[in-house]
């Protein structure tokens, strides 16, 4: 890469790393500042010659772009070295198919940097583990591609012969493993080749992978007061302002990228997606999480209850290597950030007690359901009473969609403010299963010993006391009070 | 015209040797049209072993099985069109025959793997310092149409300077990536695993 991007504005450079610690004057989307000799390879307007006939769509999305505008061709995004793994000479230019976000950080370097080590980029690297069982096993290889792939981006495969493997691309899932050994696809959200900023800041920019039975965030949001008035009110939402700072240039609703990513007040924007959440919501119990910026630009997520490595301390990363740690941020301090956003338009008194609402929630989920259900569970596998294969008995389906598909749509559902997920697809599912499914199938598999593992796991604080009245009466059934038995 | 004849020295011997050695060279002329026409069959070319396997691929190819039914021969894409010509590319070619019995053994099919990059940039090179001509024997550029819709503006315009090969290559054989882009070590370990051979092995056959 002979002509790495400089000059860029220090203070967006430093606004960037250090925006969750301390806010100065706001910053936006980071510009692109570097000079313009940069791009414009006189050899890529050839490209668009033949390009307009072979695949006109293309050019005519690119053509229609803001690049296009700028003077960007083809060669200056595909542009690659021979020795890249997946270098190809084509028409005379050495090129590669894939553009990865290394590729564009040519140019959008903070962007780059942001996304590096967010939970986006690391959306392959962290279900890896769990694909033998997903893909292989329950389903067929075929689907890994085809499905999980999609979303979480693929390991993709150079093949010695300098192709790019099928089992593996075409792939724009978020965390996909480039052939660079960077990670993510900048056009998971960024619809390529027209790139256009109203079209990732829509909802439907993230509802590809955000939508169905385990993260319906897209149906959450569209059922919620915020994208009600979205969808109402879209006129007003100046989507292809160049800057897009919420209470500033839109004010009518928030969309996804507002929230998690957007410039709102003071607050800058952010491509690490995952920055401003205080909690896990995707594991079988959810956790305060810390966010560990390390000296080397990669970040840690860390969940409370172990050990908080300190600043200059050095740590080991997923990858196996070491860095040192710049700065830790707090739970607390993302949901203070995360705070800032809903301050443009709602009082503090309105938003602490949102947030308490939703706290409450992922609480309730833990103690009552999560932290039981995953005890009961170890002690059914610690005493034999489960083979340790994941899948081969009813109850690990049950136990799964207990925390990864209702237990999720219920904490999505109370996050994002959709009383219908928080409750019917969210919480009444967990008890529904829990009480109607999971326990009798923990009696089924455990048999005499079951009742003593129940007991040891369901208690009275925890919300289950209720069991032991089973001549209490409500109209709920609808039977009417007389027929409900015992109307003591 | 026969006081013409006369006055050149020309004795009877001369004279039967004259007739003898044009009908020698007609004879010999006729030798090389039909050498050539026969050197350039399938049948031919693959009559080496080592040759079986780059025709495994072309029997996949639409160049061995067209809609039109105008099957391209070994010879129609590789061996270039008139006597002199043609036979120049069998003198040259002569070198596989050369590596075929004195070379490494291209007959076991790793082998011939290994070495296909190579041979596929020769080739290539070839065709680019022909011209493409011989696949101009059958793709005339006015005739061009294509399936899609701007399949000849792009043969019409988009061509200036160039030949065929700049564009179409692994058309008929097996995928080589370009000189420019190929890397050994990569292409070692493709043919290892297709192969399930240990690592390494590659290297030790090319170095044999």
């Amino acid at each position: 890469m002979p002509d790495i991007p400089i000059g860029m504005m220090a203070a967006v450079r430093i606004g960037a790393a250090f925006g969750l610690l301390w806010f100065g004057e706001p910053l936006l989307a980071a510009k692109v500042s570097l000079d313009a000799s940069h791009w414009g390879n006189p050899a890529g307007e050839e490209c668009v010659n033949c390009h307009t006939k072979s695949s006109a769509g293309l050019a005519l999305e690119w053509r229609e772009s803001a690049h296009a505008k700028a003077g960007v061709n083809c060669l200056d995004c595909h542009r690659a070295e021979a020795t890249d793994p997946d270098a190809l000479k084509h028409e005379g230019q050495v090129i590669a198919t894939i553009v990865s976000p290394q590729d564009c950080a040519r140019c959008h370097e903070v962007e780059f940097r942001d996304q590096q080590g967010s939970v986006h980029a690391e959306a392959y690297s962290l279900i890896k583990e769990r694909i033998p069982a997903m893909a292989d096993n329950l389903t067929g290889m075929a689907v890994q591609a085809a499905g999980c792939d999609q979303c979480h981006g693929s390991r993709v495969k150079v093949k010695g012969d300098g192709t790019l493997d099928p089992d593996t691309w075409p792939n724009s899932g978020i965390g996909r493993i480039n052939p660079d050994g960077s990670k993510g696809s900048c056009s998971a959200c960024h619809g390529r080749h027209l790139f256009s900023k109203a079209q990732a800041r829509e909802p439907e920019a993230c509802a590809r992978c955000h939508s169905g039975p385990d993260s319906p965030d897209a149906e959450i949001f569209a059922a919620s007061k915020h994208g009600m008035i979205f969808a109402s009110q879209r006129h007003r939402m100046n989507l292809d302002s160049p800057e897009w700072v919420a209470g500033k240039d839109y004010t009518a609703a928030p969309t996804c990228a507002t929230c998690h990513m957007g410039a709102a007040g003071k607050l800058p924007s952010t491509h690490d997606v995952g920055m401003r959440n205080a909690w896990a919501l995707n594991s079988p119990v959810s956790q305060r999480q810390y966010l560990v910026l390390l000296e080397d630009g990669g970040k840690l997520e860390i969940p409370a209850g172990v050990p908080i490595p300190k600043r200059g301390e050095e740590i080991q990363k997923l990858d196996g290597g070491l860095a040192k740690v710049k700065a830790v941020v707090t739970p607390e301090r993302r949901r203070e950030v995360m705070s800032l956003v809903c301050l443009e338009c709602h009082g503090k008194a309105f938003t602490q007690g949102f947030m308490k609402q939703f706290d409450n929630v992922v609480e309730l989920f833990n103690t009552k359901f999560a932290e039981p259900a995953k005890a009961i569970m170890a002690d059914l596998y610690q005493g034999g009473y489960l083979t340790p294969l994941a899948f081969d008995e009813p109850i690990e389906f049950t136990y799964w969609e207990l925390w990864h598909d209702e237990g999720a749509r219920a904490r999505h559902g109370a996050s994002m403010a959709s009383p219908n997920h928080a409750w019917w697809e969210g919480m009444y599912l967990v008890g529904r299963n829990f009480y109607g499914r999971f326990l009798p199938q923990v009696r089924e598999a455990a048999g005499a010993e079951a009742q003593a593992i129940i007991e040891r796991h369901l208690t009275d604080e925890a919300g289950h006391g209720w069991l032991a009245h089973p001549d209490q009466v409500n109209p709920i059934l609808g039977l009417g009070l007389d027929k409900g038995g015992g109307d003591g | 015209m026969a006081r013409f004849l006369a006055a050149i020295p020309i004795s009877r011997p001369i004279f039967i040797a004259l007739i003898l050695g044009g009908l020698a060279g007609m004879l010999f002329m006729v030798f090389l049209l039909e050498f050539d026409r026969y050197s350039s069959t399938n049948e031919f070319c693959t009559s080496c072993h080592s040759m079986t396997y780059v025709e495994e691929e072309y029997q996949k190819s639409v160049h061995y099985n067209p809609v039109s039914g105008v099957r391209a021969e070994c010879g129609d894409c590789h061996v270039s069109e008139g006597v002199f010509s043609a036979t120049w590319d069998h003198i040259k070619g002569g070198k596989d025959l050369w590596k075929q019995l004195f070379g490494a053994n291209y007959d076991d099919p790793v082998v011939n793997a290994l070495h296909l990059p190579e041979a596929a940039f020769a080739t290539r090179q070839w065709f680019r310092e022909t011209g493409s001509a011989t696949c101009q024997r059958c793709h005339v550029l006015e005739a061009i149409q294509g399936k899609r819709a701007d399949t000849a503006a792009i043969h019409r315009e988009e061509t200036q300077g160039k030949s065929c090969i700049d564009c179409h290559e692994n058309l008929v054989h097996r995928h080589v990536p370009s000189q420019e882009t190929f890397k050994r070590a990569a292409w070692n370990q493709m043919i290892e695993e297709e192969f399930g051979l240990t690592p390494g092995t590659a290297e030790r056959l090319l170095a044999d």
